[in-house]
């Protein structure tokens, strides 16, 4: 039962007095935080395969993680502290997942659940199949099964909570995410020769083509769509946009002019570094994203007034 | 009448709720004392929904029921202890729909032949799929499945791909989690024995015991071995095996020496099997 029992929080550095054991515990921070972490692992909610329906189980009355501060089962990345990959981990289907795990506060642990999850399982082969979610994630613990029954799922979160139980704040590898500095996000796989976007089949045959002829061919370049949305978030400025924001920079203060000229130029430098070196590679005949400029915007209005008119027809 | 079938099946989930709690004041505090009334309160008969708490308290799992495979060594033959069933047929590993069985075959090193005893044998029990089917496919029952649900870890290379010393048990392990089908196997097989020594037995013209309840627990004291000539040497049956029972067996220290041509010795194959891989 989930009870508080202070003696199990205690480290026995110090006596404490026999009329007081259960009311007064003298421990470290570690453990104290170890132990409230480790008490409120809350799962994310996202089942992939059969495993679901035993994780499912585990969560219903009959075996109640609630005993062991696990039943809020968040439907949001952000309040997750554990990701049950149980199931079937498809090439389509773990981009979104790398993508939630980086969505994950840390702390964060996965815990592969079943035999697909751990290693592939009878699709380790597949064409579809990720042969193990540990080719993309850390994961903390792995649980064998095909499906794991609910007490063996039960086993491996009790193995987790033991992990947890080990680490301590004194070390910086145990908890990394107390460093400095932001965490470095999980690199969300790119659909590639191996994961397969249909969308970019042409893309795709001229980069097995270059590997076949041995020459390097690089990851499938991002959609066009993607790309034209992340150069707007991120750098909106066509030439003679940066031309006309200079243009104001340089009547208020010719210092930082002359900091931007100096920063642009070290960036023309580089592109042009970077362009000589990616020049085997297949971006050269991919359209230059920047360009996209010469091509009308999207003008919604006047869509919206085709779309009626031809609907009215 | 609308809503009549969702009436009729809260019903059921209503009676679940109630009797749980009338199952409560009925064992009044007795709940989690004693194992059987866990058993009973777990059990097909149970009224309520009851949690099982499990580190605690662990549900007992069916005979049948398949986890993980182990591989069955000998331990009534107290000549022949820890010695494998298996002979590397490799037929587990065919069968395996998700190929995680590796097997090695033991070779003789000097001729080249194969001994029927696996060198090596490993199962990836985070690709095995549960399915019994090596289990079922095996001629010799020397595949079975285990019943330890508890193997999750924090390392899938290290921990979790079995290797031969990982995945040997021996038969009293097996007889005991899953007495009646061990003897259905039994007397399928015709006796408690490997069908290799059943095989020897009927050769030297004795009838190995029928398997019953009673004489499953029974360690051999050497039955197997008198059943042939020649105990002598650490008796095996494939090596007794040429010998007629007729055959005077009192000067029997090399036994294969009056066949003329030396027949198959396994324990002493492996013997010298052992003796090169040590140096």
């Amino acid at each position: 039962m989930a009870q508080l029992d202070l003696r199990e929080l205690h480290s026995t550095e110090f006596p404490v007095p026999d009329e007081m054991q259960g009311n007064v515990a003298i421990t470290s921070l570690s453990k104290l935080y170890n132990w409230s972490r480790r008490s409120s692992m809350w799962p994310m909610l996202f089942g992939l395969a059969c495993c679901a329906i035993e994780m499912i189980a585990t969560a219903a009355s009959r075996y109640d993680l609630s005993r062991f501060g696990m039943e809020v089962m968040r439907a949001s990345p952000r309040q997750s502290d554990l990701m049950i990959v149980s199931g079937t981990v498809t090439k389509k289907m773990v981009v979104p997942i790398v993508r939630l795990y980086n969505q994950m506060p840390e702390p964060k642990y996965v815990l592969a659940m079943g035999a697909c999850a751990s290693g592939g399982g009878p699709f380790k082969e597949g064409y579809n199949v990720v042969s193990g979610i540990d080719q993309y994630l850390p994961v903390d613990v792995y649980v064998p099964g095909c499906p794991p029954t609910p007490q063996a799922l039960l086993y491996g979160l009790i193995a987790l909570q033991k992990k947890i139980d080990g680490q301590s704040l004194a070390n910086m590898d145990d908890v990394p995410w107390y460093g400095v500095g932001p965490a470095e996000p999980t690199p969300v796989p790119i659909l590639g020769p191996d994961i397969i976007d249909p969308r970019q089949m042409d893309l795709i045959r001229r980069q097995a083509e270059l590997a076949a002829q041995g020459k390097p061919y690089g990851l499938r370049e991002i959609p066009e769509s993607a790309l034209k949305r992340q150069t707007a978030q991120i750098a909106p400025k066509t030439k003679p946009q940066i031309a006309a924001a200079s243009g104001t920079v340089e009547a208020d203060d010719p210092e930082k002019a002359a900091r931007l000229a100096k920063r642009e130029a070290a960036l023309a430098r580089k592109k042009a570094e970077s362009g000589e070196t990616a020049a085997a590679s297949v971006v050269a005949d991919a359209p230059a994203p920047a360009t996209g400029g010469d091509k009308k915007a999207f003008d919604k209005a006047a869509m919206l007034e085709k779309i009626r008119a031809k609907k009215a027809k | 009448m609308f809503g009549q079938g969702i009436v009729k099946g809260l019903w059921v989930t209503f009676k679940h709720f109630f009797n749980t709690y009338a199952d409560d004041i009925k064992y009044a505090g007795r709940k989690y004392l004693r194992q059987e009334n866990f058993e009973v309160r777990q059990g097909l008969r149970s009224q309520g929904a009851f949690t099982v708490q499990y580190p605690d308290e662990k549900l007992a799992v069916p005979e049948r029921f398949r986890f993980t495979p182990f591989l069955v060594t000998e331990d009534t033959d107290p000549a022949r202890v820890g010695e494998d069933w298996c002979t590397s047929c490799g037929i587990c590993a065919k069968v395996c729909p998700p190929q995680c069985i590796w097997i090695v075959r033991g070779t003789d090193p000097n001729t080249g032949r194969p001994v029927p005893q696996p060198e090596a044998f490993f199962i990836d029990i985070d690709i095995c799929m549960n399915c019994g089917f090596c289990a079922e496919f095996c001629p010799f029952d020397a595949i079975k499945m285990d019943h330890n649900y508890e193997m999750a870890s924090y390392d899938r290379t290290m921990h979790h791909i079995h290797d031969k010393d990982r995945l040997s048990k021996p038969l009293s392990y097996w007889k005991s989690i899953a007495p009646t089908t061990a003897l259905e196997e039994a007397n399928a097989r015709g006796g408690w024995e490997h069908p290799d020594v059943l095989k020897a037995m009927k050769k030297a013209g004795k009838t190995a015991d029928k398997p019953t309840k009673d004489n499953m627990w029974n360690v051999l004291s050497a039955p197997a071995n008198q059943a042939l000539p020649a105990p002598t040497a650490p008796a095996s049956p494939a090596e007794a095996k040429p010998v007629p029972p007729a055959a005077p067996a009192a000067a029997a220290p090399a036994p294969s020496a009056e066949g003329g041509k030396a027949k198959f010795d396994k324990q002493a194959m492996l013997a010298k099997i052992r003796e090169k891989k040590a140096k």
